[in-house]
């Protein structure tokens, strides 16, 4: 899989591409819009993660380009300003989805894949981990061959820890995933364990293993090692 | 003084200035009349004496003595001493036929004729003058009212017309929105203070919308720089966690750095939301109902409200009506549910009231009354330093009712805090929805 991330701070730039190659993409990186149009123009990409504010240029006109080249690339845009305006004419112009900086890694990569799954196995395509088989289409989930019941909560807890498998993810980065702004107001991220702590029953009941390790106050990693 | 309308205004005042002038015109008119009237008719009494003189200076010699009365004249001897002058009165005199008193005016003198004394009395009577000069006061006051009527209408209607530039003007300054006001345009008048108006209205509104422009690149600006140290900083963090080779005292120092950042950059969103909504920057363009973005937010903060066992009581209306910008109501909305959930204890409750009228929230809570005057402050926790909160909630709260004109209120009651919404309704109460 083929990611192209075009963001102009080198530090950020290669903090996304660290995180990436870590989960096994192979990523590129274009620094302003000069660049960006020709890496567009000249390969193929399975997606490209865009920052809007660039140098030389703007993030929505490669969105343009994209189009006018018929690609099939998944499209994410990462954009400092949290203006909905610039949301929704990103999301008018074809781009599948939008993130506000700052954002947490964990959940770049579990858009990134989510966009990928959908456009490239049209969502049929089965998601294995081991003895775990996750069907996105019909949102169904198995242990050995046994189908699990969970609720959609569990599910996107599930989805996010296989995407961003053997990597600490923190409690915020769950809370945001799972809860949007709202989690906010919560005052603490308590809730999130009730969760987890029945994702891992479900998962044991059915004869799976315990891949969810508890990293004393700073969040979770789901890990077979 | 209420304020009348600029036609109503000069309609007053015209009244004002043209009832009094033409009542004294009317008056000094009569007045005139009346004087010249009275003047012809002593000028005439005048005359009739000079005939009689003439006429009784030939006629005297052949009967000595006089004796003639009739109503209109009167010659009796008399022995008083002759008059040089004649006398001219006024005189109400008894008449037969009309069976009442009449005006006239009379001329006396004592004349010498041959040397006896006789009484002369002349007399014309008044009433014709009378009823002339009541038709003329009748003739004037229909021309003066008449005059009046067209005046009224006259100036009514080209106080309107002139006027017209102007009103539409004011239509369109009404209509005016900060995000489309580069496309205001006035048409061009007649009148030239009209068109020296719309110059500097114009002049004006192009200032506004530069400074709109500026201040909104500004924000926008603003929060660029500061989400990408951010943004750079948090995910170099995220990557540090990734480190096999870390404690766990080390990984929990790194995750609360993390969440010390992410802190700051809520805060410095909820700033920035707060200049956006002063400087009127938001996105009006899809509206939302309270309704609907309460339930939304009910759903979404329902796993907080069961964890800390709260008991949720809601009475929420099926009206729709009452809607705001989906940004404003969301933030509106979670920043009250989301206090009445943070500040309250576990076992806590919350009750939720919604109709067209009012939005109700109270909740139970440990804290006490916040004090009046630091109510929406900003970064005024009530004393309570949480480590989530940032102090503005409540301050985003009240910038968005006051920019909405609905009046907020807080009361302080047996350990509940209520919060009242009210919707800035007109006087006519609008009715429920099915």
């Amino acid at each position: 899989m083929k990611v192209l991330v075009i963001e102009d701070e080198p530090a950020l730039q290669t903090a996304i591409r660290q995180y990436l190659e870590q989960q096994g993409y192979i990523c590129e990186t274009a620094p302003d819009f000069p660049q960006a149009m020709a890496k567009v123009n000249d390969y193929d990409y399975d997606c490209i993660v865009a920052d809007i504010g660039l140098p030389k240029g703007n993030g929505l006109d490669i969105i343009k380009e994209l189009k006018a080249l018929e690609s099939e690339a998944g499209i994410i845009i990462i954009s400092a300003k949290d203006s909905l305006e610039d949301k929704l004419s990103g999301l008018d112009l074809g781009a599948d989805d939008y993130l506000t900086k700052p954002f947490h890694l964990s959940e770049l990569n579990a858009r990134i894949n989510a966009i990928l799954r959908r456009k490239h196995f049209d969502g049929n395509t089965n998601i294995h981990f081991n003895e775990i088989r996750i069907a996105p289409g019909s949102k169904a989930v198995f242990v050995k061959d046994t189908p699990l019941t969970l609720t959609s909560k569990e599910y996107q807890l599930l989805l996010y820890f296989i995407a961003n498998q053997r990597r600490v993810v923190t409690k915020t980065a769950l809370a945001g995933h799972l809860w949007g702004d709202a989690y906010d107001q919560a005052g603490s991220y308590d809730f999130i364990y009730s969760h987890i702590k029945n994702l891992r029953r479900k998962l044991l009941e059915a004869g799976g293993e315990d891949y969810i390790k508890t990293i004393y106050g700073t969040g979770y990693r789901w890990s077979d090692q | 003084m209420r304020p009348m309308k600029l036609l109503t205004q000069t309609t007053i005042y015209f009244l004002l200035l043209v009832l009094p002038l033409l009542t004294i015109s009317t008056f000094y008119l009569f007045s005139q009349f009346n004087k010249e009237i009275g003047h012809e008719i002593d000028e005439e009494l005048l005359n009739d004496q000079i005939q009689w003189l003439r006429y009784m200076d030939t006629v005297s010699v052949h009967s000595p003595v006089f004796r003639l009365s009739t109503p209109e004249f009167s010659l009796q001897p008399v022995t008083q001493p002759a008059q040089a002058k004649p006398v001219l009165e006024s005189v109400m005199l008894y008449q037969d036929i009309e069976g009442k008193k009449t005006p006239y005016r009379q001329l006396t003198q004592v004349l010498s004729i041959h040397n006896n004394s006789y009484l002369l009395t002349i007399r014309k009577s008044l009433i014709e003058r009378d009823d002339l000069i009541k038709n003329i006061f009748i003739v004037m006051l229909i021309v003066f009212g008449g005059l009046l009527v067209f005046i009224l209408l006259l100036n009514r209607m080209l106080s309107k017309r002139l006027w017209r530039p102007f009103y539409q003007s004011l239509e369109k300054l009404h209509g005016i929105e900060l995000k489309k006001m580069e496309s205001v345009s006035f048409s061009p008048s007649s009148i030239k203070e009209f068109n020296q108006l719309h110059t500097a209205l114009t002049a004006m509104i192009t200032r506004i919308h530069a400074d709109y422009q500026s201040i909104k690149e500004l924000t926008e600006d603003a929060a660029h720089e500061m989400q990408t140290p951010l943004a750079i900083a948090e995910s170099k963090l995220e990557l540090l966690l990734q480190d096999e080779t870390l404690s766990d005292a080390q990984l929990h120092a790194i995750a609360q750095s993390s969440e010390a950042l992410e802190r700051l950059a809520r805060l410095n969103h909820s700033l920035l939301l707060l200049a956006k909504i002063e400087n009127h920057q938001y996105d009006t363009s899809q509206p939302e109902s309270l309704q609907h973005v309460t339930k939304q937010y009910l759903g979404l903060l329902d796993e907080l409200i069961k964890d800390k066992k709260l008991t949720l009581e809601t009475q929420l209306t099926h009206d729709t009506s009452w809607q705001m910008p989906a940004a404003l109501a969301d933030m509106l909305i979670s920043n009250l549910v989301g206090n009445a959930i943070r500040y309250n204890y576990t076992g806590g409750k919350i009750k939720l009231q919604l109709d067209d009228q009012q939005f109700t929230i109270s909740n139970t809570s440990s804290w006490p009354a916040i004090p009046q005057q630091q109510l929406f402050q900003r970064f005024k926790k009530g004393g309570a330093v949480l480590d989530s909160s940032n102090g503005l909630g409540l301050a985003i709260v009240k910038k968005i009712c006051d920019t909405y004109n609905l009046p907020i209120s807080y009361y302080f009651e047996n350990g509940v805090h209520t919060f009242t919404i009210s919707r800035f309704s007109t006087n006519s109460k609008p009715s429920f929805a099915a």
